[in-house]
Formats: C-alpha cells, sequence, structure tokens
C-alpha cells in the first residue's frame, strides 16, 4: 500500500488542508482535519514532472493534491505523461545535457554553413530582377553620397568598355540589364562592385592599372559571376538569417546582451563573402574562355592588384584584393579567398 | 523568447518575478501601521544547473521537431520557475497548453512573414500593415495579460484578467498621441497609465487588484534619470573639448582613435546603470503601490545591484558564447525574489476563486513574436 502526505486545495478558497493520501482499491483516500474523500485513480489527472518541481493532481471537482512525494506518483501512476515523463528523464542526466549541446552545436554549425546558403538562394530566386535593380540603385546612391564622384574617363572609353561588357555578356540569355558605372573613388583604390541587378562600378583607378582591355574584362567577367548569381541579395540574405539564428539560441537572455549577436554574425559574413568569390572566379574562367581570353589574363590583373597594395601598404578592403598569407583555420575569416591561391587556379584553368 | 530574466513580468502573470518598487526597508519597519502585518518573503528555490539541462534539452528537442515542441518547452521552462517561486512554501502553477501555444505561434510566424515581405515589395503594403498593427496593438496585449493571468494560479486559484480593449486603446492611443505631442514629456504618465491599467483589472479569484497613483512618483524618477543624462552629456563634452585642446599642440588634428575607447565603455556604462535605475525604481514604486485583499508589497530592488547583475551576465553570456544563458536567468530571478517580501493582514487562507473563462493564446503569441511587452 502506497502512502504519501500532500496539501489539499478544494479549489473554491486558497485555504490548505494537509492530508495524508492512501491508495487503496484503485482509489486514492485522503484524510485531513474536518476532511475525508475517496477519489477513483481514473479521476485524477496527474502533471508530468519538470525537475524536482512539487507535484499536482488533479480531482475531480476542481480540487488539487500538491505533493513533493515523487517515488509515490510515480509508484502510483507509471504510465502518466509518457512522452513528458521521457523528456524529464532526458532533462535530469547530465550526460543528455551534454548530447543536446552537441547537437545544438551540430545544427548551428549546419545551418549557418549549408542550410542558410541553401535557403537564401532559394528566396532569392522568389525576387523579381527589378527588385533587385532597385536594391542595386539604392546601394550606388549610398556609394556616390559618401565614397565616389564623376569619373575622369573620356566618353569614348567608356563606350568601349561598356561594348567590352556587351561582347562578355552576350548569349547569357538572363534577363539582366548589366551596364557598367564608371566612378572615381579615391579611397577605394582599383576596384569593381557588382551590384545587385546588373549594374558594374568601375573604379578610374583600376581601368589606369590595367594594362590591357582583356585584363578588364576578366575582373568584369567575375563581376558578371556575382550580378547572375544574386550574390549581393544572398548574402544580405545570408547574414540576416545567421542573426535570426543566433538571436533565436542566446534570445533567453536579458535583452541588452544584442551585442553578442553582432559580433558572429560579423565573422560569418566573411566566410560567406569568401565562398562567392570562389564561384564568381570559376564563372569569370569560364565566361573569358567562351569570348576567346585565357583566364592568364586575370591571374595578370591580379598580381597587378597586389603588387599594387604591396606598394602603397594600403589596408584599404575592396574586392579584388587580398592577403597572400591568409590560409588554414583564418582562411574562413578573411574576406577573399588567398589571392595566391586564385592566381594559381586562373593558371591552371588557361 | 519568453524567460522572465528579459522581459519584465506581467503583474501576476509571472508571480515568480514580482515587479518591483523601493520603499527603504527602514521606512516599512518605522511605519506604525505595518506592525501586525506578517511578513512572507518570495523564496526562489530554482537551481541553476537543474535549469541548464532542462534549457538545453528543451532546445535540442525544439531543433529536432523543427520548431513545433517549442510551445512544450515554453511550457516547461515556465512550469520550473513557477513552481520553484514560493510564498508560505506554496509554489505558483502555470497552467499554458502547450497546444494554445502552438497554435498562437503559427499565427504569429505568419502574420511575421506577411509583414516582412510586404515591406520587400511596396511600401505602402507595409504601411497598410503598420496601421492595421497599431489597431491591433491594445487586443494584443489584452490577451496577452489575460491568457498569462488565466494560465496562472495560487494554492490552486486562478489569476483573472479583465481589462477590456477599449480601455487599452485608450490608454495607448490616447496618452500615447499625448506622448508624441508633447515631445515625450507626458511619457511617465502614459507609462503609470498603461500600469495602472494592467495592475487594477487583475484579479486574484475575485479579489480584485488595487494600485494607487503612480504619476507623481513616476514624475520624479524620469526627471531624475533625465537629469543624471543631461549632466553626464555635459561633462563628456567638457572632457572631449579638453583632451582635444591637450593633444592638439602636438599632433594638429583630430583625436587619436584609442581615445574613443574608454568614451564608448563609459557610455554603455552609463546607459546600463540608467536602465538598471529605472528598472528597479518603476518596478518598485509599482509594486508597492499594489494592494490584493490583505496583501501589500515590499520590492526594494537597488539600481546598482541590477546593473552589476546585467554587467556580469552579459560578460558570461557571451564568455561562454550563450551557454550561461540559464545560471543568467535563474540569478536574476533569484536577485528579484529576494528584494519582495509580502505584508500580508491575518492570512493568506481565505481568498475566493472566481469565475475564468477559457482564453486562447494567439494575442500572447503575436506579442512575443513582434517583441513588445508592456514593461511592467
Amino acid at each position: 500500500m502506497t502512502e504519501f502526505s500532500a496539501v489539499y486545495y478544494d479549489g473554491r478558497t486558497s485555504a490548505r488542508t494537509p492530508v495524508r493520501v492512501r491508495a487503496l482499491d484503485h482509489s486514492l483516500h485522503l484524510v485531513g482535519a474536518e476532511l475525508n474523500i475517496e477519489v477513483p485513480f481514473a479521476d485524477v489527472r496527474v502533471d508530468a514532472r519538470v525537475g524536482d518541481t512539487r507535484r499536482i493532481l488533479s480531482l475531480p471537482g476542481g480540487a488539487q493534491l500538491h505533493t513533493d512525494d515523487h517515488a509515490a506518483l510515480a509508484a502510483l501512476f507509471p504510465r502518466a505523461n509518457r512522452l513528458e515523463a521521457w523528456v524529464h528523464e532526458l532533462e535530469r542526466r547530465w550526460g543528455y545535457a551534454l548530447a543536446a549541446l552537441m547537437l545544438i552545436a551540430g545544427a548551428a554549425w549546419w545551418s549557418v554553413t549549408l542550410g542558410l546558403p541553401v535557403v537564401a538562394k532559394w528566396v532569392a530566386d522568389f525576387v523579381p530582377i527589378d527588385i533587385e535593380a532597385r536594391l542595386g540603385a539604392e546601394t550606388l546612391y549610398a556609394l556616390d553620397k559618401s565614397l565616389c564622384t564623376r569619373s575622369a574617363l573620356g566618353a569614348d572609353r567608356q563606350q568601349a568598355l561598356q561594348k567590352l561588357l556587351g561582347t562578355l555578356t552576350s548569349g547569357l540569355n538572363d534577363r539582366y540589364p548589366y551596364h557598367l558605372e564608371f566612378r572615381a573613388c579615391g579611397a577605394v583604390g582599383p576596384n569593381a562592385f557588382a551590384l545587385p541587378g546588373g549594374a558594374i562600378v568601375v573604379t578610374d583607378a583600376l581601368i589606369k592599372l590595367a594594362q590591357n582591355d582583356p585584363q578588364i574584362a576578366a575582373v568584369l567577367a567575375h563581376e558578371i559571376g556575382h550580378v547572375r548569381r544574386r550574390h549581393g541579395l544572398r548574402l544580405a540574405l545570408q547574414s540576416a538569417g545567421a542573426a535570426a539564428l543566433i538571436a533565436a539560441l542566446a534570445g533567453d537572455a536579458v535583452s541588452i546582451t544584442g551585442l553578442a549577436v553582432i559580433l558572429p554574425t560579423a565573422l560569418l559574413q566573411n566566410g560567406y563573402s569568401r565562398e562567392f568569390e570562389n564561384e564568381a572566379d570559376a564563372d569569370a574562367f569560364r565566361r573569358l574562355k567562351a569570348i576567346g581570353l585565357s583566364p592568364k589574363y586575370f591571374a595578370e590583373i591580379m598580381m597587378r592588384l597586389e603588387d599594387y597594395h604591396a606598394k602603397t601598404g594600403g589596408r584599404q578592403d575592396g574586392d579584388t584584393r587580398d592577403t597572400a598569407t591568409g590560409k588554414g583555420a583564418l582562411d574562413y575569416l578573411s574576406t577573399h579567398p588567398a589571392t595566391a591561391e586564385r592566381i594559381a587556379r586562373a593558371l591552371a584553368n588557361q | 523568447m519568453d524567460e522572465p530574466g528579459r522581459k519584465e513580468p506581467h503583474l501576476g502573470g509571472n508571480p515568480y518575478a514580482y515587479p518591483t518598487a523601493e520603499r527603504a526597508a527602514i521606512n516599512v519597519a518605522s511605519a506604525p501601521a505595518q506592525a501586525d502585518k506578517h511578513r512572507s518573503p518570495v523564496v526562489f528555490t530554482a537551481s541553476a544547473g537543474e535549469y541548464f539541462r532542462i534549457w538545453i534539452v528543451n532546445l535540442a528537442l525544439t531543433i529536432l521537431t523543427l520548431g513545433i515542441y517549442s510551445a512544450w518547452a515554453k511550457v516547461r521552462k515556465k512550469r520550473y520557475f513557477y513552481s520553484h517561486t514560493r510564498i508560505d512554501d506554496d509554489g505558483f502553477e502555470y497552467r499554458g497548453n502547450p497546444v494554445a501555444i502552438l497554435k498562437g505561434r503559427i499565427i504569429a510566424v505568419i502574420l511575421l512573414a506577411i509583414y516582412s515581405f510586404a515591406g520587400h515589395f511596396s511600401p505602402a503594403l507595409k504601411i497598410v500593415f503598420v496601421i492595421l498593427l497599431a489597431i491591433a496593438v491594445p487586443w494584443l496585449i489584452v490577451r496577452s495579460l489575460a491568457f498569462n493571468a488565466f494560465n496562472s494560479a495560487y494554492r490552486n486559484i486562478r489569476l483573472h484578467f479583465g481589462g477590456t480593449y477599449g480601455e487599452c486603446f485608450k490608454v495607448i492611443v490616447l496618452y500615447g498621441l499625448l506622448t508624441v505631442i508633447s515631445l515625450g514629456i507626458g511619457y511617465p504618465y502614459l507609462k503609470a497609465q498603461l500600469i495602472r491599467f494592467a495592475a487594477r483589472n487583475h484579479h486574484y479569484g475575485t479579489t480584485q487588484f488595487e494600485i494607487g497613483s503612480l504619476t507623481r512618483s513616476f514624475y520624479r524618477t524620469y526627471l531624475k534619470a533625465f537629469g543624471v543624462l543631461i549632466l553626464s552629456f555635459i561633462v563628456l563634452g567638457i572632457t572631449v573639448a579638453v583632451l582635444s585642446f591637450g593633444l592638439r599642440v602636438g599632433n594638429r588634428g583630430a583625436l587619436p582613435m584609442g581615445v574613443g575607447i574608454p568614451f564608448a565603455v563609459a557610455g554603455y556604462g552609463g546607459y546600463l546603470l540608467l536602465f538598471a535605475y529605472l528598472r528597479a525604481r518603476i518596478s518598485n514604486l509599482t509594486f508597492n503601490a499594489i494592494t490584493i485583499g490583505p496583501v501589500q508589497f515590499e520590492s526594494t530592488l537597488r539600481a546598482r545591484d541590477l546593473a552589476g547583475l546585467y554587467v556580469v551576465n552579459i560578460v558570461a553570456i557571451i564568455a561562454t558564447l550563450g551557454l550561461a544563458t540559464p545560471w543568467a536567468v535563474v540569478r536574476t530571478l533569484r536577485y528579484r525574489a529576494g528584494k519582495t517580501i509580502l505584508l500580508v493582514a491575518g492570512g493568506l487562507d481565505s481568498f475566493v476563486a472566481g469565475q475564468a473563462r477559457q482564453v486562447a493564446a494567439t494575442g500572447e503569441a503575436v506579442g512575443e513574436m513582434f517583441d513588445f511587452d508592456i514593461g511592467l
């Protein structure tokens, strides 16, 4: 016979009645001061156990029994709340907590490296090109407001380069209105950016740095890759997704921990853009070959860029610049794959 | 998410972290009217280790079920904290139904998706949605308070929230507009009215909460905070000016980069301190103004304690990549409970249960998703 102590609350007032509960003939017998009740097991609902918190038994008519005697309840109602009883078993042991931790870490890693990029690509495919173009126009406006001014390049030269872009994009059949935007962006140095929607910004310094048009074509081919694969939009979506994910995981904390979300998001963004650079490079090699140019021009312009940055010792962030040394674990943190690696790949693709 | 450490608890809805107000212990002790009252402290008995296991196992299950389990996770975590919040050795009880919460969350996710997509495709649509949301906000607040109250019980007597949409609309829209028109001068009044609305519409069983006027004390608190803010801006301005004079002699130019860092640290620290001050004061003032039948409160949160708590929490959470979160939540709740005492005339035995109607969880879930709470 199981017997335990409990407190009885009738559900009508907040008065407490300590009782002794005996289990006899499939019924609970409650005995206390001015109280003697018999309740069949079938009418009793036991709450699921959470940690070592006090258990509550709901009786017919809205009354309750509260007790700390977990052993007695386990003996009397072994089959109650099967699912949550199983969850409780998981919550009780540090081993399962460790397993849960590893699962969470694995899931976080998986979604950041594989899941999010796939979802972002899927979502990006739903965004119409004209909306993408509007995003690009806004970015260009911001550039004009902050870093860039009108190009000093002659109209003839500009037209010739637009034609070069036309050659590179002919037959792509992807509905993007490709066009070049020439700008003088002093602080940025020799550089080119692909904006969402088809605009490609080229700085005067890049035109000056290139020894010939095929080298410029190599850079443009790389930027076309960014446009076609919607890298700008996808990067924005992936970063937003990563921020949301981190916020969801750490979201239980006090609200002023927003700082904890920003830092990892910035690191992840670096990793993402590095992968996009590799994709755009591969596209560029293919594109160059399609119009009869060798990917060696890509290697050449990369070397010139590297020389330029070595000479100026500039620490500017640029689209085609990179450190030749970033290898190994730190490689994931650097925006672009190591330049030497990219040059080697271009030469191997000749 | 739903941890009480993150949001200020709703009145009665989150009884384990009773709101607050500062009434120095000495004052209370010297007040003769309180002498015949029995002092019943709020005791928080949760352990960080146990909660960590609950937290992480439930998070893993949520991920494995692609979020569906999150409703059950929320209920288990809430039940753990409610039950460990004890008055007179009796714990609180959370009765939220996971299925109801799941339904609410699905609706909230759909609304959030519509909201974010609407903005991308057409700004006009977004404006329409924002207007709709403004109309819905009072409803969400009322539903959210009602759901939490309905699912909170102590000694098998439920809480009940009887506030209406109309009354909530009046407070938010009318006093909200007043705040905007008065360039913020009306804000303490808005806050006081909102808290009064939330408090006096709560019932424990049939016993309605009463709450004294908060307007004057809120104005005093916000004025003080504002004064400190202005003063620190002036001090900061003078410091920057003095520094730039001093350094310009040798350097002929802008301040060197490193000088900014101490200012950033001081600024963030100051913000934290002000945040903690307002939270402690507003909480103390609110709780000390509330009467529930024979029960009054003595809440003595201190700004510097809260600020210290927050700093340690933030550092610990960042250093452990979030794993210290359960510990941070538990210690914050323990502190708050430890600074809250019930002053009871007679006993807690004579409350009578009332009629309560079922409440859907939609309002609460949507409010949670759009991240507004009325901050009691």
